[in-house]
């Protein structure tokens, strides 16, 4: 297909990593016709956290009218989807074996392209979606339940990953955290909720690999602080401020974040910071880059509320640039559950 | 009638196209792949090698379970986006009803089971009766010693076929003498029985529907049983 061609081209996306069963319709790389997003975190909030089996249960019951949904909000016909793209990883394998087996279906069905999506790779491209002027290059902060990363995205398909998290990513410290203190899941939000009413610097918790020039996280340190105050506050039987200690916390994290991400785009010569993944919704997180990168003359760009979660249309959106580059995949192709992000050549 | 049978209950991949009353073409493999790999390149063979164009099928039949959840999924996610996308009949066939459909012989006691985990298995009776294959017992959880204890009561020849047979009970169980193993080629599920069976429910309009149908667990999810226990009440 022709760039010209691939302009007016309909790609329909499928995405179900985790939570979320979604199914998009975009035109081109960049027009959202729809984005049908069915969430399960209602019937996961009882455990405390995704349980993995459930998931794929409910992956399989919605995922056509899912897509039967997105289709007819979009107003096209299934004849008219020129390609399918489908999330194979990261996330939980039996969840993202549906969409993956319903992807390769669809696409077999209708005689078009198949494309396999790297989750990660789409929260970044979810930027492209909210801000149309936005292009490459620029650096990437991805923030997700699973991964903490810094890459430097110097075309469409042309990564260079500059450090990702040794251990924890910043969204299992703050589950971990939500969850020991008793707050419901997904515990983000609930921490950011609770962190606006109390005082960032009333505990000093510890930040890890803070010299210049280092461009990988680690949190384990970090959480493993909180836990220990928590415990050793609760045998003294003293009370715990439960905001100061989600505000304390959360300030640490985003210090760390921004304070690297800034140092990144410095040390590249960029004027663009963007900022994707699940915790890019963190209020406090997009506020901190926001007045950072203002006094540095970068421009910041994050996802709308609805391209943060995780979604179809964000695998859409990198599909297409996928197909561009010709980056398609075979009927062969799995899910892999512990995809990571990596670097890119332009020549691949 | 031209129909796309697919069964990925088990370790088995099997996929079969039966058109105009012939077996046209059957892929059945066992050979540790993922089913998730190899399941619609083995769809995209099967009608090519029964020279089947996808565009001219009647309908799909898939097997419904129990068996590995995931692999039902994979199944059963396949089999509904090709219906859809064809505009095809589904038909979810029950995986332990496909089994029996190995011995359409009068008088035999046959005892289809397919693994449960934790040393249990998912077992029915069936028998067939003037050319019709009548379920004599509902499906049962039942430890697998249990089940062969309880053969003793039935009457004629019994035989046992499923998974179970090669993984926990050949070499391994003392058998009555009136019950017999399935051979290695009527075994494990077979997309050929799926469709067959599938045919049968086709005529008799038990279509199902791509919107909400959804594999046959038996089983609920650990997460779910250890909640229960824990607080004491229904989920």
């Amino acid at each position: 297909m022709s760039k010209g061609d691939m302009q007016d081209c309909l790609t329909l996306a499928i995405e179900s990593s985790c939570d979320e069963t979604s199914a998009a319709v975009l035109r081109g790389g960049r027009e959202i016709l729809s984005n049908i997003i069915s969430t399960q975190i209602p019937v996961h909030q009882k455990f405390g956290g995704v349980v993995p089996e459930i998931a794929s249960r409910k992956h399989i019951v919605n995922i056509m009218p899912v897509i039967d949904e997105a289709l007819r909000e979009a107003k096209v016909k299934l004849s008219d989807i020129g390609q399918v793209a489908v999330t194979y990883g990261p996330g939980l394998v039996g969840a993202l074996l549906v969409g993956v087996s319903a992807a390769k279906a669809l696409a077999f069905s209708l005689d078009v392209p198949l494309i396999g999506v790297n989750h990660l790779e789409g929260h970044i491209f979810a930027n492209f979606l909210s801000a149309p002027e936005l292009e490459p290059p620029f650096v990437a902060l991805v923030v997700s339940g699973g991964h903490t990363a810094l890459v430097r995205v110097k075309g469409y398909h042309e990564f260079e990953l500059m450090g990702q998290t040794r251990d924890d990513a910043a969204g299992e410290a703050f589950d971990k955290i939500a969850r020991v203190m008793g707050l419901p899941y997904p515990g983000g939000p609930e921490i950011d909720r609770l962190a606006k009413e109390g005082n960032p610097d009333a505990i000093d918790f510890p930040r890890a690999l803070e010299e210049k020039g280092n461009y990988e996280f680690s949190f384990s340190g970090l959480k493993s602080a909180v836990l220990n105050y928590l415990n050793s506050m609760q045998q003294k039987g003293e009370e715990i401020h439960r905001a100061d200690v989600a505000a304390s916390f959360q300030k640490a994290v985003i210090e760390v974040l921004a304070e690297k991400a800034l140092e990144a785009v410095g040390e590249t010569g960029m004027d663009k910071l963007v900022l994707a993944g699940g915790v890019a919704a963190n209020s406090s997180l997009e506020e901190r880059l926001r007045t950072a990168c203002e006094e540095k003359g970068i421009r910041f760009y994050f996802p709308s509320k609805a391209l943060c979660t995780d979604n179809a249309a964000m695998i859409g959106c990198r599909g297409y640039y996928q197909a561009l580059a010709g980056d398609g995949s075979d009927f062969y192709l799995n899910a892999v559950p512990n995809l990571g992000l990596r670097s890119i050549s332009a020549k691949e | 009638m031209s129909i796309l049978a697919i069964d990925t209950s088990t370790q088995v991949s099997s996929v079969a196209v039966v058109s105009d009353g012939k077996l046209a073409a059957e892929l059945t493999m066992q050979a540790k792949l993922t089913h998730s790999e190899t399941l619609l390149p083995h769809i995209e063979e099967v009608l090519g090698m029964a020279n089947q164009k996808k565009e001219e099928l009647e309908g799909i039949a898939v097997s419904l379970g129990p068996g590995s959840f995931t692999g039902l999924r994979i199944g059963l996610a396949t089999a509904k986006a090709m219906a859809y996308a064809l505009q095809l009949p589904i038909v979810g066939v029950p995986t332990l009803r496909a089994l029996a459909w190995h011995f359409p012989v009068e008088g035999f006691q046959l005892l289809p089971m397919i693994d449960a985990q934790k040393g249990n298995v998912y077992v029915e009776r069936y028998m067939w009766e003037h050319g019709k294959l009548l379920k004599k017992t509902e499906v049962q959880v039942l430890p697998v010693e249990e089940v062969i204890r309880r053969t003793e009561e039935l009457p004629g020849t019994v035989v046992l076929m499923g998974d179970v047979i090669s993984k926990r009970i050949e070499g391994k169980q003392t058998l009555p003498m009136h019950v017999m193993l399935a051979p290695l080629h009527l075994r494990m599920p077979r997309a050929a029985n799926v469709a067959l069976c599938g045919l049968e429910l086709l005529k008799e309009g038990k279509t199902g529907n791509v919107m909400d149908m959804e594999p046959v667990y038996i089983r609920r999810s650990e997460a779910e049983v250890l909640w229960e226990k824990r607080h004491g009440k229904a989920i």
